[in-house]
């Protein structure tokens, strides 16, 4: 006898499958005129008034939408034309021409460059992975997260295809101690109460940036944007403001080392807390797991060269959240500051790894978390999770111009005092998506199907000073002393 | 009410235009600087407009005509000064509240030199008589 067993099952509910995390990212446009790489210079002398003149077959008609930002002074032009040289090479008395255009170079700084700010301004507006085309014209390798190169090999797997694949991929971490074995009674229940863990559907913690003309105002859009993502959002103690108490499910409150109130209100509103690590922290930790049990409570460690022990020592003394500070520009501070964070995780994630702590504790890394692939690479170097600020301010149109830093923030180039709050928390949320999306096509680039199986892979990346020194160096070595021209 | 001076630099004339920001040192006048790639980026109705902002003085620094990258980029900036000015005379406004200076690439006195002397009209000139009218 064949069972014909219809399909769907009738006697199942209908959510048989948990929800797909979804970011409801929208265009937001931007407010002031897109400083573009390249500029058009324009003769107008000499014209010969062509009767089919290449201007007007613009395919984006960028000479006809042509006006003159009276804000920036700059020609809008340039964020409308595509490059396609048409006119260029169009033009019978080559009138038209285009040239590097030296205030987009003038953006940001050797951290944040350039092409850095236009991706992240481009991510805030629509929410989509940028996509360059024509070719890839960077550098094939650089310094710290641009000297990894991550596994692609499962790329042609169409089942899992990153954000269109047939499969799920988890981008969700645990922040919180986990215990390392579970004990039960001869009736299957547990026989303790496990410490609580907070789950994120993205291993990104939004952070208020160390600079920005309005602080009230980003720190609103902040809180507004972490709830939104259903994330969460890391803030100095007394940043916390009552406007701000409607989103504290979604703030994380930071406290400077040795200054933390038991009997602080916010203390019973939040989910976790951030400590800055100092000689008695532990004992902060434990007087705040007494009084809030549910509390997940975080430590800051500067990621600088004792941190690996200081992080082993955290680990074994109770900690269930630790986070490695580095520098703006992905550094460790004071005698650190020629190791990258990349080296950082890896050495603090190692040192857990050899006391076998490594599954008891959660790790996050923040500073000069800058692109999407950053977060990837991170992940693979041993944290598991990021914190990121900056690019959340440069997802505001911000230039990095820091006169906010100066005490002239009056003179914000962005008007930060005009931006809605509505409109700068979708743009952090846009930013948000588009690099979901990016995490997403890595990991099913890898075949991967959960981030937190991404945590200290690095077998699935290429570390570019590896290869020179263990396959290059022998290949291409020379007997010392030996001249130039031996062995050609 | 505080002067405004716009300054379009030319990026070859003026490589690192936070030298004139620093060496500008007026604090009663604020400074404006936008580097181009090449004076002639700048069209005429764009000097207008800027001058219409309104700004009390708007000011084109570039090489000398010979010496263009673009072999006649500077030439034309001169054509399209001359031009504006004349406009500018026509409406009633006075003509030095847009002009140019020409500079040697690398020759930092002389650019020095054009900066003081772009200071020295914005004080003589004073506020924009748009300004006066609201």
């Amino acid at each position: 006898m064949i069972a014909v067993i219809p399909f769907p099952p009738k006697d199942l509910s209908e959510e048989v499958l948990p929800a797909k995390y979804h970011i409801p990212v929208r265009r937001v446009p931007p407010r002031l005129t897109t400083l573009a790489k390249t500029t058009i210079i324009d003769w107008n002398e000499g014209c010969l008034r062509c009767q089919r003149c290449v201007k007007e077959i613009c395919p984006v008609d960028a000479y006809k939408k042509r006006d003159f930002d009276r804000k920036q002074f700059v020609d809008t032009i340039d964020e409308m034309c595509r490059s396609c040289y048409r006119c260029v090479q169009g033009c019978p008395r080559e009138l038209v021409f285009k040239a590097m255009n030296p205030q987009y170079r003038q953006l940001g700084d050797d951290y944040y460059t350039p092409e850095i700010i236009g991706a992240t301004w481009y991510q805030a507006e629509t929410g989509k992975i940028p996509v360059s085309g024509a070719g890839y014209g960077g550098v094939f390798a650089g310094e710290g997260f641009d000297s990894m190169w991550t596994d692609m090999s499962e790329i042609v797997r169409p089942t899992r295809d990153g954000i269109h694949g047939r499969e799920y991929i988890s981008t969700s971490i645990d922040l919180g101690r986990k215990p390392m074995f579970l004990v039960f009674d001869e009736s299957g229940n547990l026989m303790f109460e496990p410490p609580s863990l907070m789950e994120l559907p993205l291993p990104v913690v939004l952070a208020e940036p160390p600079l920005g003309a309005n602080p009230l105002r980003l720190r609103q859009m902040l809180a507004a944007a972490a709830q939104t993502l259903d994330a969460v959002a890391l803030i100095a103690r007394d940043a916390v403001t009552p406007d701000l108490m409607d989103a504290a499910l979604s703030l994380v409150p930071q406290f400077p080392a040795g200054q933390m109130d038991l009997d602080d209100p916010l203390l019973s509103k939040v989910r976790a807390l951030e400590l800055t690590d100092h000689p008695e922290v532990i004992s902060h930790l434990e007087a705040v797991k007494q009084r809030y049990p549910q509390l997940i409570v975080w430590i800051k460690v500067p990621g600088d060269l004792r941190a690996p022990d200081r992080v082993a020592a955290l680990a074994a003394a109770g900690a269930g959240v630790i986070r490695l500070a580095a520098t703006e520009q992905a550094r460790g501070p004071n005698e650190a500051g020629e190791v990258h964070l990349k080296d950082l995780i890896r050495r603090a994630h190692l040192k857990l790894v050899e006391h076998q702590l490594r599954d008891a504790v959660t790790l996050l890394a923040s500073g000069g978390i800058a692109l999407a692939e950053h977060v990837a690479k991170a992940i693979i170097c041993g944290v598991d999770g990021v914190i990121v600020d900056i690019p959340l301010l440069l997802a505001l149109e911000c230039r990095l111009c820091r006169n906010c830093q100066s005490g002239q923030g009056g003179t914000c180039p962005i008007e930060l005092d005009n931006l809605t709050v509505k409109r700068g928390a979708q743009r952090m949320v846009n930013l948000m998506g588009a690099w979901n999306n990016q995490l997403l096509e890595i990991l099913g680039a890898m075949g991967m199907r959960e981030v937190r199986r991404l945590r200290g892979e690095v077998g699935r990346a290429m570390f570019k000073e590896d290869l020179d020194r263990d396959i290059f160096a022998p290949l291409f070595a020379r007997p010392e002393g030996a001249s130039r021209r031996l062995g050609e | 009410m505080a002067t405004e001076v716009v300054i379009y630099a030319c990026q070859q004339a003026v490589p690192t235009p936070d030298f004139l920001r620093t060496q500008w040192g007026q604090e009663h006048i604020r400074l404006q600087v936008l580097p181009e790639p090449c004076s002639s980026k700048i069209e005429a109705f764009q000097l207008l407009r800027t001058l219409a902002t309104p700004a009390d003085l708007v000011w084109v620094i570039g090489c000398a005509e010979d010496l263009c990258r673009y072999n006649e980029g500077s030439h034309r900036l001169g054509n399209r000064i001359a031009y504006t000015q004349r406009y500018l005379e026509e409406i009633g406004l006075e003509s030095a509240r847009v002009g140019r200076s020409v500079v040697i690439p690398g020759d930092a006195p002389g650019l020095a030199a054009a900066l003081a002397d772009i200071k020295a009209k914005a004080e003589a000139l004073g506020p924009s008589p748009l300004k006066k009218q609201g």
